[in-house]
């Protein structure tokens, strides 16, 4: 027993040992999709010489996420640094006291509407939610345009959603509670279910059943899709109300943490993710991220940002409604 | 047992492996119960408030045992004759066989799930070769959800069922044979003594049921565990998650309470003689059995990994993901084994303990354990941060490898004490008073009497706590060390958003990373009894 104790201090010491040495290093917890977010860190290993101690996230469904991690460690905080792929997780952590101020040099040309005024967060490099559909079932002039479209009956049964208590679809309904109000999104969600929506785990398991037709249509996020559509699977994506309520943009936000043990690393890998050259590295990746700088190029397959009608939003309202949003959902969708 | 009638050296391992388990067990759960309770304000109200469940949660709860109760039984009615078939039918390639079956454990439940999702969807593979839909509702239905957890976990259950049969004494077997016929003899004799073993798979089968929420999730069925992860993950509000967390652990209790009802005395130490007697074989069904074993391993085995094959067919860069897993691979495989071999250097002096305690005692011990058991691996993992993320010399543990083995450790010594303590209950205290006489202390007796005894029990525990080790996420990811990663978290972090043939690609690298071990060990403890 006692040997098998000392394996384990032998493992324990092998971490302290590389954790003490002198090469400089910056940790940070990552809920970008890691096959999207590892190149970006190796590359600022290439280029700062610092290395990049990242912990990555599953999705929403498969544990419950780096943001509890944070929240856990806030006596005693490991991390330096936090990039999220989507706003709630970062909100809720700025209004518990996780994150530090922090502005960077790099964050000028980002709209200002992606700042936050106080400085704990800055957005970089958005996504969307789109409807997505199968087009071997559905014609692109008969593809819904509005998320309000998949309450019509045409669509019963015909419809995926993932489940809205989690997520880049948790941020959309707060979005949606927000802009729109309670009562009529209320009435809307009821009609979803009267129209049999299916409520999956993950965007990823709602593209899935749009690719294999076991649905016609769902509501998911743009890489979702595009990762589809670059496997050569049957489907294409509609932005949302893009004439009407703006379609719903996610940024990735990213801040300091708020007593972070290489805080100076922490602002250094800050910056380097909030340039131009990142946001250029994620609209050329399979994210297909829109780049928020002006200047930079978009990807391909996505409308530029100035095509189409973003939704104005408040960041901070939108997830302050969150938990009510979550309750509500879960009655009227019985999830 | 009376600590007045321990030896010193008795008292202090035992004292020892208490001490490891309130360290690494007890603590995690008792220090976020002490937290919820502590910051609840007045009065504890809002405890009682999110107690009393509402109708939807009753409702969630209600599927949730369901799912657990029919799990149980599935994987017992699986498992248990494959066991006894193993155990005492004359089988040809038993070595080969036994790994065989063991193998749809080694498949993390959730890639189980995708299989059948894949065969059984609406625009599945059936559905696209008879031209409709057939399965689907069966597919995304509780049932279903029952059928896939039932046929990953049917291996602890044979394995709990050979291990048990192989203790029980022949002469017994061999009297009643003279009177009844096989089918009866095992059933009024030999099962009834293997039933401690049967029942403690069943309630950890059950356990490990009602804590997933990845194929239900998957099947779309609603379950009560996804009420405590939605406070996790979605509310960010641990104390609510650790409440929401008892009606699961109350369940779980009044589950081992039946069982010990159903079971009664047999739970309780059989003063037997173990070894006296040649156990009777059951070979006029070897057959039967050979057709048995050979249409479970067509369901478990065979059409999943098929189904995945199939799927993955499609991967573009498979090679290069797994050159990347190279890192991961070996510390997770370096990591379980620790993880596996300190769980049971404990677990087996809390197994023995409850063994030779009194039946009160003993019953209380199983509770805990499986209360501990059930517990969600958030909860653990929130506690260990809380627990160990402090300055000074604890706090030089938190950030390093240790902490998943601490992890492995909390999650799992309480399902290798119950398998263990099953197993030395097989094992006479007379074998050990007679030790005494003869003069021989305590830890010889242990070493040389009660330890081999029960060798295919502390090879059984170690094997499912490698597995579970192996395949563990939930708590892994919130105590993983920075820059450091193991095959779950690495393969759980590279799916998100990557295409169906890559995910499966990949549930295929996680389950051959495990079984070539494994096999290997199945096929050695074969070859050394055929010798």
């Amino acid at each position: 027993m006692a040997g098998l104790w000392i394996a384990v201090a032998g493992a324990a010491c092998r971490s302290v040992d590389s954790a003490g040495d002198s090469e400089p290093t910056v940790t940070v917890y990552v809920s970008t999709d890691r096959v999207f977010s590892e190149p970006v860190l190796r590359e600022y290993e290439q280029r700062s010489g610092v290395r990049v101690n990242a912990v990555y996230d599953t999705e929403e469904t498969k544990s419950t996420g780096l943001a509890n991690r944070l929240l856990a460690e806030q006596n005693r905080p490991r991390a330096d640094v936090f990039w999220s792929n989507e706003p709630v997780r970062t909100l809720v952590l700025k209004s518990r006291g996780v994150l530090a101020p922090y502005r960077s040099p790099s964050a000028q040309g980002i709209p200002d509407a992606l700042v936050d005024p106080e400085s704990y967060w800055t957005g970089f490099s958005a996504r969307m939610r789109v409807i997505v559909y199968n087009t071997t079932l559905v014609e692109p002039d008969g593809a819904p345009q509005s998320i309000f479209d998949l309450a019509d009956p045409t669509w019963k049964g015909q419809v995926a959603m993932a489940d809205p208590r989690f997520g880049s679809t948790s941020f959309h309904v707060a979005a949606l509670y927000t802009r729109v109000g309670n009562a009529k999104m209320d009435d809307f969600f009821r009609k979803l279910k009267m129209n049999q929506v299916r409520v999956v785990e993950g965007n990823s398991v709602v593209r899935d059943l749009v690719a294999r037709g076991e649905v016609k249509v769902g509501l998911t996020d743009t890489d979702d899709v595009n990762v589809a559509i670059e496997d050569g699977q049957p489907v294409a994506m509609v932005l949302p109300d893009k004439e009407g309520l703006g379609v719903p943009m996610m940024p990735n936000m990213v801040s300091l943490i708020a007593n972070a043990p290489h805080a100076e690393q922490g602002r250094a890998l800050i910056d380097y993710l909030l340039s131009s050259d990142v946001e250029q590295m994620l609209a050329d990746s399979e994210a297909v991220q829109i780049p928020l700088h002006a200047g930079v190029p978009g990807p391909e397959n996505i409308p530029a940002i100035d095509s189409f009608k973003p939704m104005t939003l408040d960041y901070a309202a939108a997830a302050s409604r969150v938990e009510d949003a979550t309750m509500r959902l879960a009655s009227i969708l019985e999830l | 047992m009376t600590m007045r009638g321990l030896q010193a050296t008795q008292a202090a391992v035992l004292a020892l492996a208490g001490t490891a388990f309130a360290v690494c067990c007890v603590l995690p759960l008792a220090y976020m119960v002490w937290r919820s309770l502590a910051s609840a304000p007045q009065g504890g109200a809002p405890v009682v408030a999110a107690l009393l469940l509402d109708a939807r949660q009753r409702e969630l709860l209600a599927n949730s045992t369901l799912l657990g109760a029919g799990t149980a039984l599935g994987a017992t009615l699986i498992g248990a004759p494959l066991g006894v078939a193993l155990a005492r039918v004359a089988l040809p390639f038993k070595g080969v066989l036994r790994v065989a079956l063991i193998a749809p454990l080694l498949l993390p439940p959730y890639v189980m799930g995708l299989a059948w999702l894949y065969l059984g969807g609406s625009a599945g593979l059936v559905a696209r070769m008879v031209g409709r839909d057939v399965l689907s509702p069966w597919t995304y239905s509780l049932a279903g959800a029952t059928f896939v957890l039932a046929l990953v976990f049917f291996p602890l259950s044979m394995l709990a069922t050979e291990v048990a049969l192989r203790r029980v004494d022949g002469r017994s077997e061999e009297a009643a044979l003279m009177v009844a016929r096989p089918g009866r003899v095992l059933w009024r004799i030999t099962l009834p003594l293997a039933a401690p073993a049967i029942t403690a798979a069943a309630l950890l089968i059950f356990v490990l049921a009602i804590s997933e929420f990845g194929v239900p999730g998957l099947l779309r069925v609603r379950v009560f565990t996804t009420e405590v992860f939605t406070a996790f993950a979605a509310l960010y509000d641990f104390n609510r998650a650790t409440i929401l967390a008892l009606p699961l652990l109350v369940v779980s209790v009044l589950v081992t309470a039946v069982a010990a009802v159903l079971v009664g005395e047999r739970l309780i130490v059989t003063r037997r003689g173990t070894r006296a007697g040649r156990p009777v074989s059951f070979d006029a069904w070897r057959r039967f059995a050979i057709v048995a074993s050979m249409c479970v391993l067509l369901l478990a085995l065979v059409v999943p990994l098929a189904v995945l094959a199939y799927e993955a067919s499609g991967v573009r860069s498979f090679a290069a993901i797994v050159r990347g897993s190279r890192e991961a691979i070996t510390n997770s495989l370096m990591l379980a084994t620790i993880g596996a071999s300190l769980v049971v250097t404990i677990a087996v002096w809390l197994g023995y303990t409850r063994a030779r305690v009194s039946r009160g005692l003993g019953r209380i011990a199983d509770v805990l354990w499986v209360v501990l058991f059930a517990t969600p691996s958030t909860v653990i993992g929130v506690g260990l941060i809380g627990l160990w993320n402090q300055p000074g010399m604890v706090g030089a543990v938190y950030g390093t490898d240790a902490m998943l083995v601490l992890a492995y450790l909390a999650r799992f010594v309480p399902v290798a004490a119950l398998v263990l303590g099953a197993s030395v209950r097989h094992v006479p205290a007379s074998h050990e008073e007679a030790a005494a006489v003869g003069g021989a202390g305590w830890l010889r007796a242990m070493t040389f009497i009660v330890l081999p005894q029960i060798r295919l029990g502390i090879l059984t525990a170690w094997t499912i706590a490698f597995i579970l080790a192996f395949g563990e996420l939930g708590a892994s990811i919130l105590v993983a060390p920075p820059g450091a990663t193991t095959l779950p978290i690495r393969i759980y972090t590279i799916i998100a958003n990557t295409p169906p043939a890559q995910v499966a690609a990949l549930a295929l690298l996680q389950s051959a990373v495990v079984f070539v071990p494994l096999a290997a060990l199945g096929l050695g403890v074969a070859v050394r009894e055929v010798r």
